[in-house]
């Protein structure tokens, strides 16, 4: 019976995906996004049948596993080595006589599943890294398997450098691992294929890190006796005040703008939100730069030429002559350096910046207290971008064997379903960035989830234990938060739902996610979007390939330079031809094909 | 027994050269093979040899990109701006230096214009980004003098000239050294001589001094044509930002980028190529005129 | 010689010495402010509150980097690469600048080679084909990597080959008479003859060693071999590009930040260059006069 579940939901899955993809355009360069009504679906569906799965085969996992059905969490007989690249981050140390290939994760993969983890190179992550892994295909020497992006996962993959996981995924995937790729609407598979095959694992992203809010300092509003923000018209008047009345000094900005490794938003192939750039101000003018948004026509446009984009740009504009944004946007090694300096009073990014983001603000002034609120349209509609579900992926090299392969996806459900154990009782000093090819995993919902759990048990509605629902549980940290809640968080009127940053520990090392999810998340707890836009495209399209690194560039040049005011918005116009010209109206034509 | 000898000595010499010519070999030659790169749609799955060939393509895509024209216009004229300041600025300041009587003041000075060129633009950058920011010391001197603070690397109207400025600063002191050197060449009876016929410093500069060291100058300015595409990557890479691309962005840090952050392989490929072979060419023009104006066989 | 001191000689060298004495303070002034950003505290310094003089005082920079083993292994690492790699290229150069100082008829190999070096110094393939040759040759995480991936430093080759031409063949031919073969006479006569442009080319070689950092990058597979400068442009300078990085990796690049001891990390790095080059600074103008300006 178990064997025949597990066939099925592997089968359904398989069927779901080739479906998924036939339904865009068989052989399309690309797993397109596309029509979201059919493919959530038949997602749904197979989503139901993963469940039922789930329990049966959780149950009896314990059993010798044999090759056809795999078991998810299985040891091997014999140590199996996997080659990996590593991200490495410079100034997380290991606790003493740890390394990266020698620490409690490796240890605990050795110990329960013989799987032996070496590391073939590491670099630092951003720069340094995406060169090791574009030196790597390029040369075809990939290791093992290595964390990347979508831009060189795709490039692999074209060059046939890539193992094909299509059958061993939904076999050796986790019901857990399973459970979060099929949370919303199922996509997270479309992303892990090229050319009809998986040839990837992926991450799949909450989806409050791609929805970017203003956060305020609530202080310095109470202070001047001024109403939280809503509409941009009350960010403005905030901004001006905090300007006036230089709440910190001379130093006083009223509003952060990106640093130079940030943009003014993101696009369709970035995952997440600018971090303090400035996707709300568009986004409550209607529009998406960087997006392609599918018009109630179907007509595709690339977010960025519109109308409402100018208007927004405009807008910027405006308030950065006027000193409301920070002057040296754009040139700032590090925005937060003046976030945590306590100089700024507005910032607009996502869920996490305040509490993971900012920590050193709150030790720097436990007064700063940094509220998040959604910005609204003039007619008081909340509009927000979406982001792409996917927001990592692991490749692995063509020629491991099957169980070097089977190691991989051990190690991805092994991190989705022991995070917390590793985190808590093992790795308490090694930081989580080092578990070997994280693929870092949190259903779409988790945020919004974990903040109406926390509340119900700050409220004494629920206690934590009404919240611990297992292993398969596709909330995997939703238990431990609700348990170490109540250390961190002190003098909470129940019934209230007011938190300040005086009600919290800022010492605790739970401080930084939970803050992140009592006041970051918040606003989209507690509204609902009226208008969701989702990119009608979030990968390469052919000719992108090609040309859009000319146009990219282009772009972020236009919009640093008319918001701080060095081309005037003829500028914008200027930009919208040439980009149409330099292949833009060609990439955009290939979009609207995949959509349709 | 005198040719024997002669072909003996000639072993020698090559047996000499064979450990520089090994290297060369091996780290300069070998990777030339890559080269192939530019006339091929580079698969790295398929390798070197078996990537589909397509000719001229890649130079003719190279040519019909908006930004290709871009860079080589930026980088010809920081690159040029650089050659030639990078001679008027060293030998003004080695004739001042050369005025200067009190020698422990000139050794002084001179200890201390040298040491930027000791450093790398990895630590001067990060210097100088500080130094050039809304807060650092140059817009402070500005606000002394009642002007308006600018963000100096982000405005691509300043950024060229800050490029080229800062290259100076950190060269010129160096650079002086040639001309140092060819200064202690001139015959000081002839300074004498002039002193006593009642000329000022200017005309023992101008008589005297210039002709006399005109060779070098002459020579340097040739020598400088080899390197009319060396924009310095290290300087500029370490130094911009999105914002200066319009006047900042060199053919280097432009294939860096398309090439190693973009994975077009081809075209990055093809880029250097394009600009090795215009290299080359400086380099022969110069070898010639070099021996033609300067009388000087560079090697 | 006579000279005459009017007013206008007297303002001229008034004005001549403040202007040179300027000069050389912008020269020395990177160097100071790194030094001021080390010892100033850590929110001053994070501020930009720092120019021309420390904010505060802190060693905390100094005591971090005395605790990280990794900077000083680097540190290690970038010793061995300058000291082995200069030993390395000051012989290649001497004994190859030798046969090429020598007339075409002396050595008939002579114009051939001259035409390759020029052509190998301008023609490369890029870092990808170069990066898959040091891998053919196992050479990645070596220290021989480090010091073979640049390949032959052909300009300053020719100026220690113009030095040796201008070493009077009179000591040669004596030596030659005396019955020395070539390699005595190269590291007999000719060597000790040319100490300023051996100590200059020494000087060349060793800062170009230490201050590479971009083979050092992709040549190490992980920090425990970098060379400093690497180890610092990854530390310091790595310009993050936020479009490669997933939301979880900008959460924890944002704590990520300290001037202070970046500033102490970077002042250290200067240090074996100051230490160095003052006493070799005296054979520069020898050096490079024979070397350059005399054909």
């Amino acid at each position: 019976m178990k064997k025949y579940v597990q066939k099925a939901t592997a089968l359904l899955t398989a069927v779901t995906m080739a479906a998924s993809l036939t339904a865009c355009g068989g052989d399309a360069a690309q797993a397109p996004a596309d029509t979201p009504a059919t493919d959530a679906a038949s997602n749904e569906e197979s989503a139901t049948q993963t469940d039922a799965g789930t329990e049966e085969a959780s149950t009896s996992s314990g059993d010798t596993a044999s090759e056809t059905t795999g078991d998810p969490f299985m040891k091997f007989a014999e140590p199996v080595e996997i080659h990996i690249g590593q991200q490495a981050y410079p100034t997380l140390k290991f606790p003493d006589g740890d390394t990266n290939e020698d620490n409690v994760y490796t240890r605990y993969l050795m110990d329960n599943f013989n799987i032996q983890v070496v590391v073939d190179w590491s670099a630092a992550t951003g720069n340094d890294y995406t060169q090791k892994v574009n030196l790597c295909i390029a040369s075809n020497t990939l290791p093992d398997g290595m964390q990347c992006g979508r831009k060189e996962m795709l490039a692999a993959a074209k060059s046939d450098l890539l193992y094909d996981f299509t059958e061993l995924f939904p076999q050796y995937a986790s019901p857990q691992v399973r459970a979060i790729m099929d949370s919303g609407d199922g996509s997270a598979y479309e992303y892990s294929m090229y050319n009809g095959k998986q040839v990837c694992t992926v991450g799949v992203d909450v989806a409050a890190s791609g929805e970017s809010m203003v956060n305020v300092r609530q202080d310095w509003l109470d202070e001047l006796g001024l109403d939280a923000p809503e509409t941009l018209d009350d960010i403005e008047e905030i901004a001006r005040a905090f300007k006036e009345n230089k709440p910190a000094g001379d130093a006083t900005i009223p509003i952060a703008g990106p640093d130079k490794n940030n943009t003014c938003y993101t696009n369709f192939l970035q995952a997440g939100v600018s971090s303090c750039g400035f996707e709300p101000v568009f986004a409550a003018y209607d529009a998406y730069p960087g997006y392609w948004v599918k018009g109630d026509d179907g007509q595709v446009v690339y977010g960025t030429n519109t109308e409402n984009s100018r208007k927004a740009f405009e807008r910027l504009a405006s308030w950065y002559k006027e000193g409301l944004i920070d002057p040296e946007m754009g040139v700032r090694d590090q925005a937060d350096e003046q976030i945590n300096a306590g100089n700024v009073g507005m910032y607009f990014c996502a869920w996490w910046k305040i509490g993971y983001g900012i920590t050193d603000a709150y030790r720097n002034d436990p007064t700063a207290n940094w509220q998040s609120y959604v910005v609204k349209s003039e007619d008081g509609k909340w509009n927000t971008r979406e982001q792409c579900p996917v927001a990592s992926y692991c490749i692995f090299n063509k020629n491991i064997s099957e169980d070097v392969a089977k190691a991989g996806l051990i190690i991805n459900n092994v991190w989705v379903r022991d995070e917390n154990k590793l985190t808590t009782e093992y790795g308490a000093n090694t930081s989580i960035y080092w578990y070997p090819l994280r693929n870092s995993m949190g259903a779409l919902d988790e945020c919004e989830v974990t903040y109406d759990a926390l509340m119900q048990v700050l409220n004494g509605e629920k206690t934590a234990e009404d919240f611990n629902r297992g292993t398969d549980d596709a909330y995997k940290l939703l238990y431990n938060d609700c348990v170490t809640v109540t250390d961190c968080v002190k003098d909470y009127t129940a019934g209230s739902n007011e938190l300040g940053i005086e009600n919290f520990d800022v010492n605790n090392t739970n401080f930084p996610r939970l803050y992140s999810i009592l006041a970051g998340v918040k606003p989209s707890a507690l509204n609902r979007p009226d208008k969701s836009v989702y990119s009608a495209c979030y990968s390469q399209t052919e000719s992108m390939e090609a040309k859009w690194a000319n146009l990219e560039t282009a772009e972020k040049e236009m919009a640093l330079r008319i918001i701080t005011g060095k081309d005037d918005i003829s500028a914008f116009d200027a930009f919208v031809e040439k980009w149409n010209n330099e292949g833009g109206s060609e990439i955009t034509a290939e979009v609207q094909a995949q959509a349709e | 027994m005198k040719p024997k000898r002669h072909l003996k000595l000639q072993t020698h010499y090559f047996i000499m050269t064979l450990p520089g010519l090994l290297w060369l070999f091996f780290f300069s030659i070998v990777p030339l093979r890559g080269i192939v790169m530019a006339f091929e749609n580079y698969n790295p799955g398929l390798g070197l040899w078996k990537s589909p060939f397509v000719g001229l393509e890649n130079f003719k895509y190279l040519f019909s990109l908006g930004d290709a024209k871009r860079v080589i216009i930026n980088t010809i004229i920081i690159a040029g701006s650089k050659i030639i300041l990078n001679i008027l600025v060293p030998l003004t300041f080695a004739l001042l230096l050369n005025e200067v009587r009190n020698l422990k003041y000139k050794k002084l000075v001179q200890t201390a214009v040298y040491l930027p060129h000791f450093l790398s633009w990895v630590i001067l950058a990060s210097v100088l980004l500080n130094v050039f920011s809304l807060d650092g010391i140059v817009n402070q001197i500005m606000h002394l003098m009642g002007k308006e603070s600018v963000i100096w690397f982000s405005e691509s109207k300043y950024f060229r000239q800050l490029v080229i400025g800062t290259d100076v600063w950190k060269e010129f002191g160096f650079n002086a050294v040639i001309y140092l050197a060819a200064l202690t060449g001139i015959d000081p009876t002839l300074y004498e001589a002039a002193a006593i016929d009642g000329c000022s410093r200017w005309k023992q500069i101008l008589h005297i001094t210039l002709p006399g060291i005109a060779g070098t100058i002459i020579l340097m300015a040739v020598l400088g044509l080899g390197n009319a595409l060396n924009a310095g990557f290290d300087q500029v890479f370490n130094l911009y930002n999105p914002m200066v691309y319009s006047t900042g962005d060199i053919l280097d840090t432009w294939v860096y980028r398309i090439g190693l952050v973009n994975l077009q392989f081809s075209l990055a490929t093809t880029a250097g190529l394009f600009k090795s072979v215009i290299s080359f060419f400086m380099i022969v023009i110069s070898y010639w005129a070099a021996y033609k104006f300067a009388d000087y066989k560079i090697f | 010689m006579v000279r005459k001191k009017t007013l206008g000689s007297k303002m001229f060298t008034i004005f001549l010495y403040a202007l040179l004495g300027l000069l050389a303070l912008t020269c020395l002034y990177p160097i100071w402010y790194a030094f001021c950003l080390s010892i100033s505290d850590k929110t001053a310094a994070n501020s930009g509150l720092v120019t021309i003089m420390p904010v505060g005082f802190s060693t905390i920079a100094y005591r971090e980097i005395m605790g990280d083993a990794k900077f000083f292994h680097s540190f290690w690492v970038s010793i061995q690469r300058t000291v082995l790699g200069t030993v390395f290229t000051m012989l290649v150069m001497i004994m190859m600048g030798y046969p090429l100082a020598k007339s075409k008829k002396e050595f008939k190999l002579r114009n051939i080679i001259m035409w390759l070096l020029m052509f190998c110094m301008v023609f490369n393939a890029g870092a990808i084909p170069w990066y898959m040759t040091m891998v053919s040759y196992r050479l990645i995480d070596k220290i021989w990597g480090l010091i073979l991936c640049g390949s032959l430093p052909v300009f300053n080759l020719i100026i220690v080959m113009n030095f040796f031409r201008g070493i009077p063949s009179d000591l040669e031919e004596a030596a030659r008479v005396d019955g020395a073969g070539p390699w005595r006479i190269l590291f007999q006569i000719v060597v000790p003859c040319s100490v300023p442009v051996i100590a200059t080319m020494v000087l060349f070689t060793s800062v170009g060693y230490w201050n590479e950092f971009f083979q050092g990058l992709v040549l190490s597979t992980s920090d425990k071999h970098y060379p400093l400068q690497t180890y610092i442009q990854q530390m310091v300078v790595n310009t993050q590009s936020a479009a490669n990085m997933s939301p979880d990796e900008l959460k924890l690049m944002s704590q990520l930040s300290n001037k202070s001891l970046d500033a102490a990390k970077v002042f250290i790095a200067m240090v074996p260059m100051l230490v160095i080059y003052p006493f070799i600074q005296k054979y520069f103008v020898t050096g490079m006069m024979v070397g350059a300006v005399k054909g």
